[in-house]
């Protein structure tokens, strides 16, 4: 049938099926900026102007279209350059990954049209429908203030950080009465306290514009999916109905005899080759406990077969027509009943490799001291102990993975995917399809977020196997619901912290046991449970500490990489154990924790025992910066801790039924794994004085680009913009590992300084000679040239024709790389805000304020921006996001909404401060950022709840049935 | 897997009406179409009442009339809607979803958790069927216990008593949540009419006094016992609001 619709003002008549969404046809038909984000069309990423109203053209039929107006964001687009709106956005910080821009500039449009002079209730109402794991929301809805107002005509302020004054002075005490004070700031405005120790910068330190910034505004096609391929055809995978269980037989004959199917894969007739799917280093820790398909499956999502097909339409129907026969096998999905030695066992097959105790599926034990616990805990004035349990979450980027393979034309393979980790999906792949590495290309475009779910080799093997075994391109998307049960998730644990107390405040000993689920493969189960054990037990200080962990199979969704990997669960149980010690030995929260907390010079002596690069560390490493104090001030201030002591404010008089309350954590990541994590920059010249910059690191949407840029740029003496940026592209570009434990800014960012450094070399040596200047050190690059001390100049692009065509002819370049030695924390304080309704267990966040110190933060725009977007992702994983399973371990909420992230219009307040360190082993002072805002929010909420009504609780999430019942026995 | 294989957009009531009765094709009515389009609702074949059906709110006599795709939006921006109705309507769903969605759709839906459904009870809501041989007034509440009443049958209008106060509470995970249990009412002649979200398969007009009698089915959010509990917590604070006493 046919569709006809006005598009962007002209009038068009598509094809289109009487099933097909309007999403389909307009991605069809090259309107790339029309994105998916869930078949049942939540997420609002695919949002058009439907007769000028924002509606998801994800759930709309493309022949209901017909004889309507529609308007994408191509309609909007100047032919360069920005509209107001997309320049509001890109101002205001409010693009990450960008993956759902187009659709939220749209819904700005459809609001401003309507109503000039915008609220901010207005604003959020105006963006409810498009979900964002990114940003927060903060930045966009003011971003939709602030196209209002350009649109008006007003005059707009920069947006600038607010710098603000320090309330600790060094070597001092804090200002506790300028802490009493709320600050009024502009609610775009970076929240910035300097340090005193930060040299003076011109690129680095400021809020740069994001180098991909036009075309992610513009909605141009940059993502994995936003590409044709002539002779595509579409792959769709057979997943496991049964938590557990053989597969006796699968007869796909129906399946290969339906007309437009290529190919049917499966344990049949893929090779049998072990690997571990998490992302990481050579050589993969193990267990290796997985192969393409199994004659097993052992989870509900679980791989069977998969399909390629001339049609999506085909491939799932033919998926159907797969006939298995399952012979089903008990199942266990507790991890503390899994490794009780009466659970069935998940892996039984006699090639796996490297499991700790399969028999009774104990993947990895974990067991670290310090010192000598038991004997610390027999001298402590006081001991405590507590058990609590974390849940099961999804990432949940809006850009499920996705993942395109096809062959050159020197049949090499090429895989475009949605990844954080392009290097080591290129080694580990290449076992898995019988080809050398040398014959496989990765390349990572823009990518709709990944917040560690993309640190793994999910489907790339699957599209490589279907690509090799047809000859013809490949795409394979998860839906929704699939990127719910087949991919990763965080890890459940169960952990019990032993402390022991002296009265005068300080630990004298801690243990945490935990029992860790990584569901039935171990992607990821060392090193996440490692790093739970090391954030567990190097915030504070503590003579005596021991770590036991076990990992355990179960047959539950697989655990894997999730922004915070392993501290939020820690964080949690720290946080929560450490305020119940305060309260039960009537000490101040704060101050207990003051007291213990590690400062400067403290050893992190468990980081020789636990992490991936520990191994490798020849020395204990020592807290080298921390602005913790700095951290808490700040934070108590914005969210007016003083009133934790007002009766009055406690229980709002007018409010009979409902507590009020504020909570605080201590958060303490890690910048990178020392000694391990590597990155690669390559920068060279051009004729116009700027420069290419190559590097493998990984954006994700997080400004990584940016900041690197920027480094770059500050070295060089030129603007961010004359840094033109390409990524993450295994033939192009320098190794990188990737995108994960908040290595981007302290590594790489170091390769691309001294990659930078070199070219600054080059520069000064060519621009001496072009300037008969003798000293090389007394050439100042600035403004784009280069200076001599008598003020004579020669600008880079003088250099640069100088050296490429004219004399002596050499291209400025070089190639550098960085491991880290060192990875040096970042702190953070956490507050929460909460409205506890006693009656019904209802929790409402009122407002987060984290105060971080990343050190120097490159971008203060793109750092405020990882910490609001951070925290609401924290909020979720503490107040409502669940995955639950149903007694057959089927996911019963596999869809949003059931499964509840944050919207736009329902938002707390929160606000992100930034608290300057100098860190003398990162650039330029920096340290990272992007993974601590994950780690304070749930115990701040529960410390919250707990100093609003006196009920502690020791699970998350805080949904109201679980509150309530506290509330009941508490 | 969506399943539509056909797509029709009749003219008039008649056509609709016939291409819906076809004993051979399993047809579904489609207003704003979302649920079905996301694959919720599974259709062989679709009617698009788009082109027939009356987008238009008029009032008069205390009652308002709202034809059957009015699209929630407009509704919530209609002055002549009862705050009641535009709040909860504004629960429905986001921006995107309440441009979409129609009156019509969210009452033949009839979700167990729909608060517009509910305070539509509250309000008295009179829901206009047309059928291949006449056109039928039938109480909501009526509808929702017998949802039969709409076999072979396309909503046309919907129509509420607009009069008097009302109030409304809810507990849900987050404030724009779906709400596990929300309570609503409406100050009615004698007493008031209450209405309960998330305690039945449907929402349900409910006495105050049957409220401990209450079954609910239970989820991950809710258990059957909670649900009751929020029922009745929910319920007094209403009535309290309403002035009642609790």
């Amino acid at each position: 049938m046919k569709t006809t619709f006005t598009l962007n003002g002209t009038e068009r008549t598509y094809e289109c099926a009487p099933h097909e969404s309007l999403r389909t046809v307009l991605r069809r038909e090259g309107f790339f900026s029309v994105r998916f984000g869930a078949e049942t069309g939540e997420t609002g990423s695919a949002a058009v102007l439907f007769d000028g109203r924002l509606a998801s053209a994800e759930v709309m039929l493309a022949a209901q279209a017909d004889g309507h107006t529609i308007e994408t964001i191509e309609g909007l687009n100047p032919p360069r350059g920005l509209h107001p709106i997309q320049q509001a956005f890109v101002d205001a910080g409010a693009v990450q990954s960008g993956y759902s821009i187009p659709a939220m500039i749209l819904a700005a449009k459809a609001l401003i049209a309507s109503n000039p002079n915008p609220t901010e209730a207005d604003a959020r109402d105006a963006l409810s429908g498009i979900l964002d794991r990114e940003t927060g929301y903060l930045r966009p809805v003011h971003a939709v203030l602030r196209a209002a107002a350009m649109l008006r005509g007003d005059e707009v302020s920069p947006v600038e950080p607010a710098l603000i004054e320090p309330l600790v002075p060094l070597g001092g005490s804090p200002d506790m009465g300028a802490a009493n004070s709320p600050l009024n700031l502009p609610p775009l405005a970076p929240r910035v306290i300097p340090s005193p120790e930060v040299p003076e910068t011109n690129v680095v330190g400021k809020p740069e514009r994001k180098v991909d910034a036009i075309k992610l505004a513009k909605g141009h096609p940059a993502f994995v999916d936003d590409i044709e391929m002539r002779g595509m055809i579409y792959a769709k995978m057979l997943y496991s109905p049964h938590a557990h269980a053989r597969i006796v037989s699968i007869d796909d004959s129906a399946a290969r005899a339906l007309p437009g199917v290529h190919a049917v894969l499966h344990h049949g007739n893929v090779a049998r080759v072990r690997y571990a799917s998490g992302g990481q280093s050579y050589p993969n820790p193990q267990p290796y406990d997985q192969v393409s398909f199994d004659n097993k499956v052992r989870y509900v999502g679980d791989r069977v077969a998969v399909v390629a097909a001339e049609t999506i339409e085909i491939a799932e129907e033919a998926v159907g027509l797969i006939n298995v026969e399952y012979d089903v096998l008990p199942a266990v999905f507790d991890e503390n009943e899994a490794i009780s030695g009466n659970a069935p066992v998940i892996h039984d097959e006699p090639d796996m490799e490297g499991a700790h105790d399969a028999a009774n599926n104990i993947v990895q034990h974990i067991g670290a001291e310090v010192g000598d616990f038991e004997a610390g805990l027999a001298s402590a004035d006081r001991t405590f102990e507590r058990t609590f349990r974390v849940h099961q979450v999804q990432p949940t980027p809006i850009e499920p993975h996705i993942a395109i393979a096809w062959l050159d034309s020197d049949e090499r393979l090429v895989i475009r995917t949605s990844t954080q980790v392009p290097f080591h999906v290129r080694r580990m792949v290449a076992p898995l399809l019988d080809l050398p590495v040398r014959d496989i290309r990765i390349v990572k475009p823009r990518i709709g977020g990944g917040f560690g779910v993309k640190q793994e080799m999910l489907i790339e093997d699957i599209v490589g196997h279907l690509a090799l075994a047809t000859g013809r391109p490949v795409r394979l998307e998860l839906n929704r619901e699939e990127e719910f049960i087949s991919s990763r998730t965080r890890h459940p644990q169960t952990i019990t912290f032993t402390s022991g107390v002296n009265n005068d405040g300080m630990l004298v000993a801690q243990r945490m046991r935990t029992v860790a689920n990584t569901g039935p493969y171990g992607t990821h189960a060392l090193t996440v449970q490692m790093v739970s054990g090391l954030r567990g037990l190097s915030t504070y200080n503590c003579p005596n500490k021991l770590f036991d962990c076990d990992v355990a199979y179960t047959n539950t969704p697989v655990a894997g990489a999730y922004r915070g990997y392993g501290a939020p669960q820690a964080l949690f149980a720290l946080e929560a154990h450490m305020e119940d010690i305060a309260a039960e030995m009537g000490m101040d929260a704060l101050e207990f924790r003051r007291r213990n907390w590690t400062k400067v010079g403290d050893p992190l002596d468990v980081a020789a025992e636990l992490g991936e690069g520990a191994a490798e560390m020849k020395f204990i490493p020592v807290v080298t910066s921390s602005g913790m104090d700095e951290c808490v001030v700040q934070g108590q201030r914005a969210v007016g801790w003083q009133r934790r002591y007002d009766p009055a404010w406690l229980q709002p008089a007018d409010r009979p039924h409902i507590r009020r309350g504020l909570g605080f954590a201590m958060c303490m990541h890690g910048s990178a794994i020392s000694g391990l994590d590597m990155g690669g920059a390559s920068l060279k010249i051009n004729d116009d004085g700027s420069f290419n910059l190559l590097i493998g690191a990984t954006d994700l949407g997080t400004g990584a680009d940016t900041i690197l840029a920027q480094m770059a740029a500050e070295v060089l003496g030129v603007s961010t913009a004359d840094i033109i940026v390409y990524a993450a592209d295994t033939d192009m570009t320098p190794f990188d590992v990737g995108a994960y434990a908040s290595s981007t800014t302290y590594v790489s960012g170091m390769a691309v300084k001294k990659a930078a450094d070199e070219v600054h070399r080059q520069i000064v040596t060519r621009a001496a000679l072009m300037l008969d200047v003798e000293t090389l050190g007394e050439i100042e690059l600035k403004d784009g040239a280069a200076f001599a001390p008598d003020g004579r100049s020669v600008t880079l692009e003088e250099v640069a024709l100088h050296s490429l065509h004219q004399d002596d002819q050499h291209q400025i370049m070089a190639t550098a790389s960085y491991v880290a030695p060192d990875s040096p924390p970042p702190y953070a304080a956490q507050f929460a805000e909460v409205e506890v309704d006693i009656e019904t267990g209802q929790v409402t966040i009122e407002n987060l304020v984290m105060a971080v110190d990343c050190g120097v933060p490159i971008n203060p725009l793109t750092s405020a921006g990882q910490i609001e977007g951070g925290m609401v992702q924290a909020l979720g994983y503490g107040h409502c996001e669940e995955m639950v399973l149903d007694e057959s371990g089927a996911m019963v909420n596999a869809r949003f909404g059931p499964y509840k992230i944050y919207r736009a219009d329902e938002m707390p307040k929160i606000e992100a401060y930034l608290v300057q360190t100098m860190e003398k082993s990162g650039p330029f002072g920096a340290k990272a950022i992007a993974e601590i805002p994950k780690d304070g929010v749930a115990p701040a909420i529960r410390n919250a709840i707990f100093n609003a009504t006196g009920v502690q609780i020791d699970n998350l999430p805080f949904t109201p049935e679980r509150v309530w019942n506290a509330l009941q026995t508490g | 897997m969506q399943t539509i294989h056909g797509y029709h957009r009749p003219a008039d009531l008649e056509e609709a009406l016939a291409l819906l009765n076809r004993s051979d094709t399993p047809t579904v009515v489609i207003a704003g179409g979302t649920r079905v389009a996301a694959g919720l609702i599974q259709a062989g074949e679709v009617v698009d009442i788009q082109a027939l059906a009356d987008a238009s709110i008029s009032s008069a006599d205390a009652h308002v009339s709202y034809g059957s795709l009015v699209r929630l939006q407009d509704l919530i921006d209609s002055e002549d809607t009862p705050a009641l109705l535009a709040e909860t309507a504004m629960r429905e769903g986001p921006n995107t979803l309440r441009h979409t969605a129609t009156v019509g759709g969210t009452v033949a839906g009839a979700d167990a958790e729909s608060e517009l459904v509910a305070a539509l009870l509250a309000h008295e809501a009179t829901v206009t069927i047309a059928r291949p041989d006449a056109q039928v007034d039938v109480p909501l509440d009526e509808l929702l216990d017998d949802r039969s009443l709409l076999d072979g049958g396309i909503i046309t209008a919907v129509t509420v008593d607009a009069g008097g106060e009302t109030a409304s509470a809810r507990t849900g995970r987050t404030p724009a949540d779906t709400s596990i249990v929300a309570a609503v009412g409406r100050v009615v002649p004698g007493g008031f009419r209450l209405a309960l979200t998330g305690v039945g398969h449907h929402p349900l007009l409910i006495e105050q006094d049957d409220i401990e009698r209450l079954d609910p089915p239970g989820d991950f959010r809710g258990s059957p016992a909670y649900r009751r509990e929020l029922a009745a917590v929910l319920s007094k604070r209403v009535i309290a609001m309403l002035g009642g006493a609790v």
